[in-house]
């Protein structure tokens, strides 16, 4: 089976151990940072398909780790979704600008993360039967 | 008692007067004060700019300044330093204004007692300085006030994330098989999340909207649309109370001028209100009609069977942190933010909202918004003299993905600069850039009429092209566009018919032309 590549960078140890459950009930491999300098580190090692990334990390923050894998060119087509806690307004606006594809507020809903994350990877919207239980709360 | 001599300054053109100044002036101790004379306001506000000046004492009546005028230039030369006008003794009224606009105090010529001058000095510093401290305090409170709503509502949606992941999981049985009470348990866990998450919300909202950060999108928005997926959304919320939710919605209703997420954001909020205060068995109805008193809006109406509201209480709901006094008759789960939040969104998108009720027999709650009418974003271009015989042309801007699909996401956060840039490309005032219409499926529409023939439409046309091809910001979102143009035939206005009429005509033909693009693009899709 070919397993789409995921790498997760959030400095929460819960956050992180809770994305990997879910991702990995929906057939995706995953790999973890927990700061800024690892994120590009670990991007760099094993040059996953998509990185989901916190904006509030030590050693930097999220908007270092897209300025870094901007100036790497095989890291630079990655797509990056952002999630994060901080006010949306301002982020959400900086965050594509950086060049993320999505950004999400958490607390994330399950249904929205996995329908990003597929149209992020370019697979078809139900090519997968997501486990999940909330579908699209307001 | 400070050490420094007073630094005041007397703008005066008054030989006399200033000669009666300068004589009281003396009589203080030498070191107290220190004058500057100068007779032109120009002269003031290049003194007043330079810095160190304690007071201003200030003549009405300049040779290059007269009025209130002075006040205010004295003031925006100068705004730390206190100001003291002098008047004469029938212009007690304009000295009155004179406080309004910022003057300390007045002095009127000729009467002012003996030793009273310094005293009004010195009272006028010290008031201006207390003022300005207490401004500063409120404002550094505001800011604070905000700074520490967005940092909590910050620090408390980490956790959150956490127990709602955790709890999701568990839920959905990845960490293996549950039973049936498990599952109850869990969902009691999940909804009371929810709830939180929706009081974190509106802390970030109301902070949002004090702030002035609340982004509204007008555009042509379907009414019913909103209904259903407010119905959606609620439905089981509504049942899990027994309680019957139904909506009444007129077949033709037009669409209206409002955000589709506001709207959608404001309906959520009222009938889930409406839900909450509503006991067991009972029933919430949502209405759309025209509004009787003013047929250019829509009226919402959502109707409870609820305990209703106390008379006097109908306007006081809408204030913020307002909370239902009487604990029994509904469970108090939000933090009072609610309608204070709607009632700011429906303002903001040029719509009222009150609510009338009958305690014990429910209430109901009434929301307008703008019809959306094309007749009437069109009617500036159609002048008297302008509307005999008129070419029209209509421009569309198609903005794609490379991908072929694109996201709500950057939709909304692409559109307002692509509109900014198109309006730009306009030729004429008249010419009108239309809110967003109806979905054209995985492109975005932009509409344009512009009061021109096919040869000014292909202009406008390249003009658009040229823009956004110098769009870093679409090349970096990995957009593409296309820009064409359609003209009407030369719309010729016939001598019977009313203003009204032709303008009327005018718009079914751009509307006709504007449903072509769209559903051609949406078969394309299909």
């Amino acid at each position: 089976m070919n397993s789409k590549k995921i790498l997760i960078v959030d400095d929460n140890a819960d956050i992180r151990l809770g994305l990997h459950l879910r991702l990995k009930a929906n057939q995706y491999d995953t790999f973890f940072a927990a700061d800024a300098f690892a994120g590009v580190a670990e991007a760099r090692k094993h040059r996953p398909d998509l990185i989901i990334l916190d904006l509030g990390l030590p050693a930097g923050d999220g908007f270092t780790v897209m300025e870094r894998l901007k100036q790497i060119p095989f890291l630079a087509v990655i797509p990056i979704i952002v999630i994060s806690a901080r006010d949306g307004l301002g982020n959400q606006k900086r965050a594509y600008e950086a060049g993320a594809k999505a950004f999400l507020q958490k607390p994330v809903n399950d249904a929205e993360l996995l329908a990003v994350i597929r149209q992020a990877l370019g697979e078809p919207a139900g090519t997968k039967s997501p486990t999940l239980y909330d579908q699209g709360s307001v | 008692m400070r050490e420094k001599p007073l630094q005041v300054l007397l703008v005066e053109d008054n030989a006399g007067d200033v000669r009666l100044l300068r004589e009281m002036f003396s009589k203080e101790r030498r070191d107290a004060f220190e004058l500057t004379h100068l007779l032109r306001m120009s002269e003031a506000e290049t003194h007043l700019a330079k810095g160190g000046v304690d007071i201003v004492l200030l003549d009405l009546g300049l040779p290059d300044g007269h009025g209130l005028d002075t006040v205010r230039r004295a003031h925006a030369a100068a705004p730390e330093v206190p100001v003291i006008v002098l008047t004469g003794l029938d212009d007690e009224a304009l000295a009155a204004e004179a406080m309004i606009a910022g003057a300390q105090d007045y002095l009127i010529k000729g009467q002012i007692e003996n030793r009273a001058l310094p005293r009004a000095l010195r009272h006028a510093i010290e008031r201006h300085r207390l003022q300005t401290e207490t401004d500063l305090i409120r404002t550094n409170q505001m800011q604070f006030k905000d700074e520490f709503l967005s940092h909590v509502s910050h620090e408390l949606r980490s956790p959150l994330t956490a127990v709602r992941q955790f709890v999701t999981i568990l839920r959905d049985g990845l960490a293996g098989e549950l039973n049936l009470e498990q599952r109850q348990y869990l969902d009691i866990v999940l909804r009371n999340v929810n709830q939180l998450q929706s009081m974190i919300n509106d802390l970030f909202e109301v902070s949002g909207l004090q702030a002035g950060k609340l982004k509204i999108e007008l555009q042509c928005t379907s009414i019913s649309d909103a209904i259903i997926y407010t119905a959606n959304t609620l439905q089981g919320s509504a049942a899990a109370k027994g309680i019957i939710f139904s909506s009444d919605i007129e077949p033709t209703l037009p669409s209206v001028c409002a955000d589709p997420a506001r709207l959608r954001q404001i309906l959520i909020i009222l009938v889930d209100n409406a839900i909450k205060f509503t006991p067991t068995h009972g029933t919430v109805k949502i209405q759309a009609r025209i509004f009787e008193e003013d047929s250019d809006f829509l009226l919402l109406e959502i109707a409870d069977s609820g305990c209703g509201i106390d008379p006097d209480m109908t306007e006081q709901i809408f204030e913020r942190l307002f909370q239902a006094s009487d604990p029994d008759s509904a469970d108090r789960s939000g933090l009072g933010l609610g309608l204070y939040i709607c009632k700011d969104l429906v303002t903001r998108q040029g719509g009222k909202l009150w609510a009338k009720s009958t305690p014990g027999l429910g209430s109901v709650f009434s929301v307008t918004f703008p019809i959306f009418s094309l007749p009437r974003l069109l009617a500036p271009g159609f002048t008297e003299e302008r509307q005999t015989e008129r070419p029209i042309t209509l421009i569309v801007t198609e903005i794609g993905s490379q991908t072929g699909w694109l996201s709500n996401e950057v939709r909304a956060e692409q559109c307002r600069g692509i509109r900014d840039l198109l309006r730009g490309c306009l030729y004429s005032d008249l010419d009108v850039l239309l809110p967003k219409m109806d979905s054209a499926g995985p492109t975005e529409l932009f509409f344009i009429v512009a009061n021109t023939d096919g040869i000014g439409g292909a202009s406008i046309c390249t003009r658009i092209r040229k823009q956004l091809d110098s769009s870093e910001r679409l090349q970096q979102a990995g957009l593409t566009h296309s820009a064409s143009y359609r003209s009407l035939d030369a719309i010729k206005r016939n001598a019977t018919e009313s203003k009204e009429d032709f303008l009327e005509r005018v718009t079914t033909g751009i509307q006709e032309l504007m449903n072509e693009e769209i559903s051609a693009r949406q078969a394309k899709n299909e």
